[in-house]
């Protein structure tokens, strides 16, 4: 019952946060056709772009999940020519780690809804963090700027807490994530029916 | 991606080094603060962009497209809500300074930048061989590695796989309204069916490669050498060059009369 | 001869099960066997192929418990599934992968590789081309080339012909037969006829995972028949046998027309992928699409089902049909992975989910319905379960439940035996020739020349995008079977 990630722990990780990567593409339209009102409810969706973290952690359930699920959809959405470019690789691996350090404060124990909302909102604050460098978001006028942080934080709750809590519930009943969860002692015991 | 294109001498120059550089870059470009600066280096990097990729132009002026939205709309919150003293146009809400003007085309190009940067070593690179410079160059433990490459394989297989789960749900009546609602429905009803099969699949090649004796902490030899050339030199050259003219150029001949686009 | 392989005492269970899948389960092989392991599904095949070969507690995390057992000293393994065994892009990288792992130097690895590939028949003129572009058979044959790359006393095939069609499966035949001469081969297989012949020792299952009889081949097929055939097992007699206890389909003459196309077209990125010129389809006709790989026979049914763009004169019942509204639930299409159609969380809400939906009935009338369906399918104790839980035959019979219970009139199908066991195989078939004899037109992708035979009342071959319409199954039996085969094929 090794912390340790596995080779099956890596690649379903990895998986999943590509499946989101192409799930994305689907939702992406939404995102760019409320972008350039300029008021911000593209905001609203951002959070989506951290869930692939919080679900491959609620499946796989280990240290370092989170980090790699959020590296690999930055990767993936790379490598596919985003038209975002660089930019979402530095974004992926700040998410990754902002998640993954609040994931770490809990000790990896807590899989419930507070828990992965805390860690979606501490992505978000990483990747508000990068848009104050990049972006100069800080420059905005103030009733603007309240605006956009305010629909990040709302989203990234919705995605990253509730709709990944529901995914992931939806998965655990058709049975496929016992493939990735370790078997424990009480199993082990239980072979001597 | 499986489509013609002829071997550049950037798709000579080290995978790891390549991305190395191009995130020393990112950060450079970071701090760019002032307009001049950042048109010349948008210049440097289109260069490369344009001609130095191997792709035809025709294919090159169509990724170029989205690029130009992702420009517009970076530039425009920026330009119409941005802090700013010498008011340009204002009407309601939308208030257009100098200030807000030059720092929304600053970021614009910012984001051209960094998206032209991206394609470039997409276009130039290819994955495997990637991996396979991270493993040898930089010590990426061969289970990441090798995993990217699975999942990369996978790819194409899952884009097929989403689009025939739309077809088969829109048969059962899933995606046959248009608009938000049907939207919100899709959020729940995709994810499953996609992950699920992503989940097993991922799995049981998981397990067929420790079946082929993958061990990620034994010694391993490499089918594909990657080394570093002439080319690595050409390629850092070029952006030390070009910087340092391009800095000369915007302090000599400044194309606009702002120095630093923050507030 | 030595012992190469064994178990004693085995004990293993599933952490999501109540019961033990093997309990002090005892058993070993001899250096040199070619073993067939049969039983009905779930019970535990597969699973010993991976206690034997250490992936179970290795890679697959599953508690065992056992007084010794044995591995093999090299092994090598194909899996089942072609697409979710390979990790790298390429033919030559996916070699590499395993002379890398075994630390070969680069040097030699390209002779190797080219070795590797002629020993199993890949021929290919490029050495690194793409593993999709590859049919399902010679994506199992790499499969074998990698396994012997790691130059194993043991191989373990885990039904590696289940998901590839006729042609491939005697491919993959051939090759092991070829490379197993002073192997210890471990099969778990369905559709044993090709393999009969090299088989030195079949092992039967139980249902709860204990041995029933162990031993040549000439003495279980004689002594065990009947249980082989209540496992569904494809043994060499399964379609005769059948047919003898079932009466041919013979079209009920309808005289009206339900379904009409003409010069009907449908297209894929802008480009036309499937040309049917003219048909005229009675109720009740039961049309089996063949062809090869890639002709265009799932374009033509997402056509039908207006999931691609088309364009001609296409009439159900004398409505003309334009767009997926318009078909208005007159059609229905079974996809080939059950899955991909699953929406809720049990099987009763599964079967009701489009009656529920469109809410015209009384709740008491849909749930009648649904009772007596789920009755016919032998789903009827399963109603509260999970889709995902059902087996792979109860899957598919719940999708094509779900299609009956809407009455449509035209019934399109993906290959729904595909990969499926004897047993669920007719009890698939027999449902659908009921529902045909209603008046049901059904149209079904198979490649199955029994079931054309048997249940088909009319062939449409598809043959680079086209769509040969023009002649009934009588005219096939007027041929030999050898005929037959070479016009379909």
């Amino acid at each position: 019952m090794s912390n340790r990630l596995k080779l099956t722990d890596i690649l379903v990780t990895i998986v999943i946060s590509i499946g989101f990567g192409i799930l994305y593409k689907i939702w992406g339209p939404l995102y760019y056709a409320v972008k350039p009102l300029g008021i911000h409810i593209d905001q609203l969706i951002y959070g989506m772009w951290f869930m692939a973290a919080t679900v491959a952690f609620l499946i796989i359930r280990k240290p370092g999940v989170a980090l790699l699920a959020e590296v690999a959809a930055s990767s993936g959405e790379f490598l596919m020519g985003s038209e975002f470019g660089l930019e979402v690789l530095l974004y992926g691996i700040i998410q990754g780690l902002f998640a993954e350090l609040l994931l770490m404060a809990f000790r990896y124990k807590r899989y419930d809804l507070l828990a992965v909302s805390m860690a979606g909102i501490s992505s978000c604050i990483g990747s508000l963090i990068l848009d104050f460098y990049k972006g100069y978001i800080g420059d905005l006028s103030t009733w603007n700027l309240i605006l956009y942080m305010a629909f990040r934080f709302i989203g990234t709750i919705l995605f990253t807490g509730v709709l990944a809590i529901s995914i992931v519930k939806a998965l655990e009943a058709t049975g496929v994530t016992n493939l990735v969860r370790s078997s424990s002692q009480k199993d082990f015991n239980s072979l001597d029916q | 991606m499986n489509i013609s294109f002829e071997e550049s001498w950037l798709h000579k120059v080290n995978p790891a080094l390549k991305l190395i550089t191009l995130t020393f870059l990112f950060v450079f470009v970071v701090m760019i603060h002032h307009l001049n600066d950042m048109i010349t280096f948008t210049f440097t990097v289109s260069i490369l962009f344009f001609f130095c990729t191997g792709h035809s132009y025709k294919r090159i002026l169509l990724f170029l497209i989205p690029f130009l939205l992702v420009f517009f709309s970076t530039a425009v919150s920026m330009i119409l809500f941005g802090k700013g003293e010498t008011t340009l146009f204002k009407l309601g809400i939308v208030n257009v300074t100098e200030e807000s003007l030059f720092r929304g085309l600053h970021l614009g190009f910012r984001a051209l930048v960094f998206a032209m940067m991206g394609m470039t070593f997409v276009l130039t690179t290819k994955p495997v061989l990637l991996f396979y410079s991270l493993m040898q160059q930089l010590k990426l433990q061969p289970k990441y590695a090798y995993s990217f490459m699975a999942a990369i394989r996978l790819m194409p297989i899952m884009f097929e796989e989403l689009q025939t789960i739309l077809d088969a749900q829109k048969v059962r009546g899933v995606h046959s309204q248009k608009g938000i609602r049907s939207l919100l429905k899709d959020i729940k009803s995709l994810p499953i069916p996609l992950l699920s099969q992503s989940i097993r699949r991922a799995f049981r090649i998981a397990v067929a490669m420790e079946a082929k004796r993958f061990n990620s902490t034994n010694e391993r030899t490499y089918y594909y050498h990657l080394g570093f050339s002439i080319f690595d030199l050409l390629f850092i050259g070029y952006f030390i060059l070009m910087i340092s003219l391009g800095y000369l150029f915007a302090t000599e001949f400044p194309l606009f009369p702002v120095t630093d686009v923050r507030y | 001869m030595e012992c190469i392989a064994s178990v004693n005492k085995l004990r293993l269970k599933f952490p999501e099960e109540k019961g033990l899948l093997f309990k002090d389960l005892s058993i070993s092989f001899q250096e040199g066997e070619k073993v067939l392991l049969l039983g009905p599904s779930g019970c535990g095949k597969s699973t010993l192929l991976q206690v034997l070969s250490g992936l179970i507690p290795q890679s697959i995390d599953i508690p065992i418990k056992s007084e010794s057992i044995q591995i093999p000293y090299s092994w090598g393994f194909v899996f089942q599934d072609p697409d979710s065994q390979f990790c790298m892009p390429y033919v030559d990288e996916e070699i590499a992968f395993v002379l890398e792992n075994l630390q070969i130097p680069r040097e030699e690895m390209t002779v190797k590789i080219k070795e590797l590939l002629t020993t199993v028949g890949l021929c290919l003129d490029d050495i690194h081309t793409e593993i999709q572009t590859l049919s399902g058979g010679m994506k199992q044959r790499l499969a074998l080339a990698t396994v012997l790359a790691l130059d194993p006393e043991v191989i373990f095939l885990d039904e590696p012909t289940a998901l590839i069609d006729e042609e491939g499966t005697a491919e993959v035949w051939d090759t092991v037969k070829a490379i197993s001469k002073d192997k210890t081969i471990i099969i778990v297989e369905h559709k044993i006829d090709q393999i009969i012949d090299v088989i030195d020792r079949v092992i039967v299952f139980t249902h709860d995972g204990k041995i029933m009889a162990d031993g040549n081949s000439t003495y279980i097929f004689s002594n065990f028949k009947e249980e082989l055939k209540r496992f569904g097992i494809w043994y060499p007699s399964a379609w005769e046998e059948y047919k003898k206890e079932k009466v041919q389909n013979t079209l009920t003459k309808h005289s009206d027309s339900l379904l009409r196309l003409e010069n009907f077209r449908g297209y894929r990125k802008k480009e036309n992928a499937i040309t049917l010129e003219k048909a005229a389809v009675h109720s009740g006709e039961w049309i089996a699409v063949t062809g090869a790989n890639g002709a265009g026979k799932s374009t033509l049914l997402l056509s039908l089902m207006q999931l691609l763009k088309t364009s001609g004169d296409y009439r159900i019942d004398g409505c003309s049909i334009k767009s997926f509204a318009d078909l208005n639930n007159r059609a229905y299409f079974v996809f080939q992975n059950p899955e991909y159609q699953f929406l809720t969380n049990s099987v009763l809400e599964e079967i009701t989910y489009e009656l529920r939906q469109r809410n015209e009935e009384s709740h008491a009338d849909v749930f009648k319905k649904a009772n007596d369906l789920l009755t016919i399918f032998g789903l009827k104790d399963k109603q509260k379960q999970h889709p995902y839980h059902l087996s792979l035959g109860e899957k598919r019979r719940l999708s094509v439940a779900t299609a009956f219970i809407q009455n449509p009139q035209v019934l399109l199908l993906d290959e729904p035996t595909f990969g499926q066991d004897s047993k669920n195989t007719f009890k698939l078939l027999e449902l659908l020739q009921e529902e045909s004899q209603k008046g049901t037109i059904i149209i079904m992708v198979t490649h199955d020349l029994n079931i054309i035979h048997h249940f088909a009342t009319t062939v449409w071959k598809v043959k680079n995008g086209k769509v040969i319409t023009d002649w009934k199954k009588d005219d096939m039996k007027t041929g030999s079977e050898g005929d037959v085969y070479e016009y379909i094929f």
